[in-house]
């Protein structure tokens, strides 16, 4: 299962990636950084998976005591709390981005914005 | 206070920001301000807590627990100083960018804050999760801020920088769960005592990652455009600040992965520093080219990370000097360029009509090169003897090749300032001048504690404490006084201080120290013919005589170094202030830096066979042995020929010299060039002979020497120009001199400080007189004169009396020389050199005699009719060479004689006998007063003959000669003193060919064609970036495996 979950997540990754490098729209390679961002939570999840163990909510059902045996790692799924929260903040500076180009020169092909180089 | 609260002031205040009303603009602002100015204070406490009593750095626990269960801080020295550097550069750069930051309101300020806070974090943590998150918020802060400028194409280069982040945080983010998988935390110190190598594919990722952020060269196209477009205030902060705390962010990583990562460091950061400035030398954008600089910086940092293993203890020292340098610098530079209109790099000339802001650049420039008395010049010195200890010569020849490159592009942007024209109007506003000159201001300072920490540390010099240096900045003060003040107090000091150190020397540097001292007093007073204040000459011109002072006075081989440093750059500012002299004055800069770091070089590879480094005495070179000394020697050797201008790396002397403004040629020629010979007499002295694969070095110095002679004086008779005669004649004249020391013997050192003093006076005097006529008649072509015998009487004298003496004739002191010289040769058994020395003889011979011939004899030109003599005070110094050439010819032992016995403890064969007015040798006698008396017997004689014979001569006047009626097409060709060696040329013109010219011309050409061929890569097309960011990423992983 965990494993599974890894390489879906890795594929996502490799998915996402592939889509920035090779789709000339703005919109599209947001699209496929949030696919990518999404692989590289579901590989964090998969990292802190352990077989066989339950949630990591200590209430009446795992006391306090028998935590360390019966729940899984809490660590990386705080993680990934954090990790979306971020990705959401960065994609939607991207969207702004993307508007404020669109905005200038009523395109969305990254190739039109090379003003700068050299 | 805590350094929690650095995070609780930036967060708090960006909260309060988010709810202000959007019309509270300025009290947004305040609060800003205010916010900043906590973090700084904050830094600022801790900082002087730890400097002052020297505590273990602070742990601050979050959470209530102790780590890896919750996230912990930590405050040393290094941080508080990180911390403040960053806060100080946010709270400048928000001074700096008010109108913007109100313009666009609470969003844009709490943007600030929180890019400071979170670099401060990046600092602070030591949670690496933690790491990533102020990573992002770095990312989305910049985000933001990039928005802040003008320039609309900031945006797109904000996208672009995004791109390539979201790239970087998936690596860094995978890295850091498959790292806390094998180690079981997120604490960089729970996972370094772990160490990386069971899980080295993840820390590569996460390693990789951060290094990232510094924008590693070649994928870094992403950040230069950022760089380019941004508000010159972010680019400050972008330069300075994430710049340190990326850095430092690297040392942590470094400090989970162990030595094992070092070596990538140090080949990213190489090859960082050498690929970013060598794509800067063909960029004419200016903060473009500040971004590749800062590229370049950053790489050189990660170099020095990376070579933490053999730097020990001085790794803070090293590190720490070259990026307090570096932030300062740009970050300064940053602030300076939104003074600037337009963008083109010669737009700067605008800032030429404020000599605050010139200085402000000059420090700033300085400060990146890595001169003294800047931190940078210390940690330069450390890190050369460090790597040269443990045999690491290549990356040291990288480092100062990268330096060299830099340093080219720098000081053209110089001269671009100094001498390009602009008409746009500098409008400095109160906050635009706070943050620039609180950089100025910081520079210094941080040189005087580099220098204190040098001083505790290594015994080195404060250099910032030491006599001279400080007497030369102190005119600095005083530029608002009339130049004639301030000559005043030059001579006056350059005099006491000769006064006050007379009894210190021996009979040697006291030769040297009365040419710069008494003599550099003798040429200043031609100084006397400027008017107005003439801002910049004063403070350049006593930062030379200060660092040749020093070049004498020191004994160990930092000081040497440190004054070969100071005087070369006082001589650069010195030379540029000709007319035309911005590609000379270039063209010296580069030599002589480079010629510093073969030096450089030299002293720290002596330094690693002769202990204690990092500084020895210059006697000890003596104590070298094969294989070190041989090397040694060399470096040192062509080091200091690119002082001499021997043949070779001669090219800059001409314009140099010739472009010079009058006075100056005289100082330049006649005084800086004998710190060429110092440095040689005091290597000769100490390692005398040695063999380099099987070849008497002393040997090849004596070929190079002939040549220098031969060619020098060969290029000299081919020129129109006066002073270019005399430029080239002083190449040819400082290969005798090396030749005289190459013979390594008794009578050839005494010749060589024979051409040593001889050469100062008629150098000088000849450039004085040659100056003064070319300031009247307006014109330095020979050709265009004629005549002014007549009508510049003094100025004749003075050059026929200098033709006399360079030319060896008898009776004055060139004869003397000569004297000497076939002495010399003759106790030698070299023959082909010396044949070559001969030849150069004659050839001397013939551009004097056209340099009395063409300017004071033949027809005055009507336009020249009303020309008056130079002026007093260019006379009156010449007058007193000529005396003193007068007086030296005919009591030679004045200075000799101390020498000649001071010289026996060298070579205690074949003195001279000095008695009475004779002095013999093992072939002959001379006496200097009989042959004086002979000489004026004949000359009279003849003269009067002469005279009685020509009563009835008729003048030949201007139209006595015609050309078939009609006026000549090129004027020019038909005078006699045009291409007045035509045949010569004919005959020899292929020894002139300019070889060396072309050669150091296609290395020039070679390094901005491959550039350009470089910059084609960086296309502006974010994906293209983001792609190449990932082959970075490979070819380092395949190069890290070993592939």
């Amino acid at each position: 299962m965990a494993h599974l979950a890894m390489a879906t997540g890795f594929l996502l990754i490799l998915i996402g990636a592939w889509g920035a490098l090779t789709n000339r729209n703005l919109l599209r390679m947001i699209v496929a950084f949030t696919i990518a961002d999404t692989g590289v939570n579901l590989v964090i999840i998969a990292v802190g998976y352990m077989r066989g163990r339950t949630a990591p909510i200590i209430d009446g059902a795992v006391s306090a005591a028998d935590a360390v045996t019966r729940i899984i790692d809490p660590v990386p799924q705080a993680l990934v709390l954090t990790a979306i929260v971020i990705g959401v903040g960065v994609t939607a500076l991207m969207l702004a981005y993307t508007y404020r180009l669109f905005e200038k020169k009523r395109s969305l092909d990254i190739r039109d914005y090379t003003d700068l180089k050299g | 206070m805590s350094a929690l609260y650095i995070i609780a002031v930036g967060l708090g205040s960006a909260f309060v920001l988010g709810m202000l009303n959007e019309r509270q603009k300025n009290l947004g602002y305040v609060i800003t301000l205010a916010a900043l100015t906590v973090m700084s204070a904050i830094s600022a406490q801790w900082l002087i807590i730890f400097a002052a009593t020297g505590a273990h750095p602070i742990d601050i626990f979050t959470a209530g627990t102790q780590p890896p269960f919750a996230i912990n801080l930590r405050m040393g020295v290094i941080e508080s100083a990180l911390t403040l550097l960053i806060s100080l550069t946010g709270l400048l750069s928000a001074i700096h960018m008010g109108n913007a930051l109100v313009a666009r309101g609470r969003r844009a300020m709490a943007v600030l804050v929180i890019a400071i806070m979170a670099l401060c974090g990046i600092v602070l943590t030591r949670d690496i999760f933690n790491l990533f998150v102020f990573f992002e918020l770095i990312v989305i802060a910049t985000g933001g801020m990039v928005l802040l400028s003008d320039d609309e194409r900031a945006v797109s280069a904000g996208f672009k920088y995004l791109i390539v982040s979201q790239f970087i945080s998936v690596l860094l983010l995978i890295g850091i769960i498959f790292a806390y998988h094998a180690t079981g935390t997120l604490n960089i110190d729970g996972m370094a005592e772990q160490g990386a190598s069971a899980f080295a594919l993840a820390f590569f990722l996460m390693f990789i990652a951060v290094i990232a952020e510094l924008k590693p060269f070649p994928a870094n196209g992403w950040a230069l455009d950022i760089y380019e477009s941004s508000h010159p205030g972010f680019s400050a902060i972008f330069s300075a600040a994430t710049g340190t705390a990326v850095l430092f962010a690297v040392d942590k990583l470094l400090l989970i992965g162990g030595a094992e990562w070092f070596p990538v460091a140090s080949g990213v950061g190489i090859v960082t520093f050498v690929g970013a400035n060598l794509l800067a030398l063909p960029q004419t954008n200016d903060r473009r080219l500040l971004g590749y600089s800062s590229i370049a910086q950053t790489g050189l940092i990660l170099t020095v990370l990376g070579q933490q293993d053999i730097l020990g203890q001085n790794y803070l020292f090293i590190a720490g000097g070259l990026l307090l340098a570096h932030a300062v610098a740009k970050a300064g530079l940053y602030w300076l360029s939104d003074l600037v209109a337009s963008r083109q790099l010669t737009a700067w000339a605008a800032l030429k009509e404020r000599p605050l802001l010139v200085f402000a650049f000059v420090t700033f420039v300085a400060m990146l090169c890595g001169l003294p008395p800047f931190p940078g010049f210390y940690a330069k010195w450390e890190l050369a003897h460090a790597l040269a200890a443990e045999g690491r010569m290549a990356m040291l020849a990288l480092i100062l090749f990268g330096a060299l490159l830099e340093a080219g592009y720098l000081f053209r942007w110089f001269g671009y300032l100094i001498k390009r024209e602009s008409d746009e109007k500098v409008v400095c506003s109160a906050t635009q001048a706070i943050p620039v000159f609180a950089a100025v201001i910081a520079g210094w300072v941080l040189g005087f504690v580099w220098g204190e920490l040098s001083v505790t540390r290594f015994g080195l010099n404060n250099l910032l404490l030491t006599l001279p240096l400080l007497f030369a900045l102190s005119f600095l003060l005083i530029e608002w006084a009339p130049a004639w003040l301030k000559n005043t107090v030059a001579i006056g000091g350059m005099v006491a201080f000769f006064v006050m150190t007379y009894a210190e020397y021996d009979p040697l540097r006291l030769i040297f120290a009365v040419i710069f001292l008494i003599g550099g007093a003798i040429t200043l007073l031609a100084s006397y013919s400027a008017h107005g204040r003439r801002v910049g000459f004063y403070p350049a011109a006593m930062l030379m005589y200060a660092g040749m002072i020093m070049l004498i006075r020191t004994t160990d081989s930092f000081g040497f170094f440190a004054a070969w440093e100071l005087l070369t750059v006082g001589s650069y500012f010195l030379i540029l202030r000709g007319k035309e002299s911005e590609p000379h004055a270039l063209s010296y800069i580069l030599f002589s830096l480079g010629g510093a770091f073969l030096i450089l070089a030299g002293f720290a590879l002596a330094a690693s066979a002769v202990p204690p480094a990092p500084t020895f005495s210059l006697a000890n070179l003596a104590a070298l042995t094969a294989p070190v000394a041989p090397w040694v020697f060399v470096l040192l050797a062509v080091g200091f020929m690119t002082k001499t201008a021997a043949i070779g790396v001669h090219i800059w002397l001409p314009g140099a010299h010739a472009e010079a403004e009058t006075d100056v040629s005289p100082m330049v020629s006649g005084i800086l060039l004998k710190a060429g010979l110092y440095g040689l007499f005091v290597l000769l002295m100490a390692m005398g002979k040695q063999q380099l694969f099987g070849i008497e070095l002393t040997h090849a110095l004596l070929w190079i020497a002939a040549l220098t002679a031969l060619l020098g004086n060969l290029m000299a008779i081919f020129q129109e120009d006066g002073k270019r005669l005399l430029a080239y004649s002083s190449i040819g004249q400082m290969g005798y001199a090396v030749f005289g020391l190459a013979l390594m013997n008794h009578l050839g050192w005494l010749m060589a400080l024979m051409f040593v003093i001889n050469h100062y006076i008629y150098k000088a005097m000849l450039f004085l007189s040659v100056g003064g006529v070319a300031k009247r008649t307006g014109t330095r072509d020979m050709y265009k004169m004629g005549g002014l015998i007549t009508l510049m009487p003094l100025s004749f004298i003075a050059t026929l009396i200098g033709i006399i003496a360079v030319s060896g004739v008898p009776p004055l002191s060139g004869f003397g020389g000569r004297w000497i010289f076939y002495n010399a040769i003759m106790t030698s058994d070299v023959r082909m050199p010396m044949v070559i020395l001969f030849l150069a003889g004659p050839i001397a011979f013939l551009y004097l005699f056209r340099l009395i011939y063409t300017i004071f004899l033949g027809q005055l030109k009507d336009e020249f009719r009303r020309v008056k003599e130079a002026p007093f005070w260019i006379v009156l110094p010449q007058m007193i060479y000529v005396a003193l050439l007068m007086i030296f010819a005919v009591f030679p032992g004045i200075a000799l004689r101390r020498v000649d016995e001071y010289l026996n403890q060298f070579f205690p064969e074949g003195g001279l006998g000095w008695s009475g007015n004779e002095i013999t040798s093992a072939y002959g006698y001379w006496n200097p007063v009989s042959i004086m008396i002979i000489i004026c017997v004949i000359f009279g004689v003849l003269l009067a003959w002469l005279m009685f014979v020509d009563r009835k001569a008729q003048k030949v006047k201007q139209f006595n000669i015609v050309f078939s009626a009609e006026a000549p097409y090129r004027p020019e060709t038909t005078h006699f003193a045009w291409n007045f060696f035509a045949p010569y040329r004919k005959a020899l013109g292929f020894l002139v060919l300019p070889l060396a010219t072309m050669f150091w011309g296609t290395i020039t050409g070679l390094l901005h064609t491959g550039a350009d061929i470089a910059r084609r890569f960086y296309t502006g097309n974010g994906q293209t970036y983001a792609f190449h960011f990932l082959l970075f990423v490979i070819v380092a992983y395949a190069i890290r495996i070993g592939f």
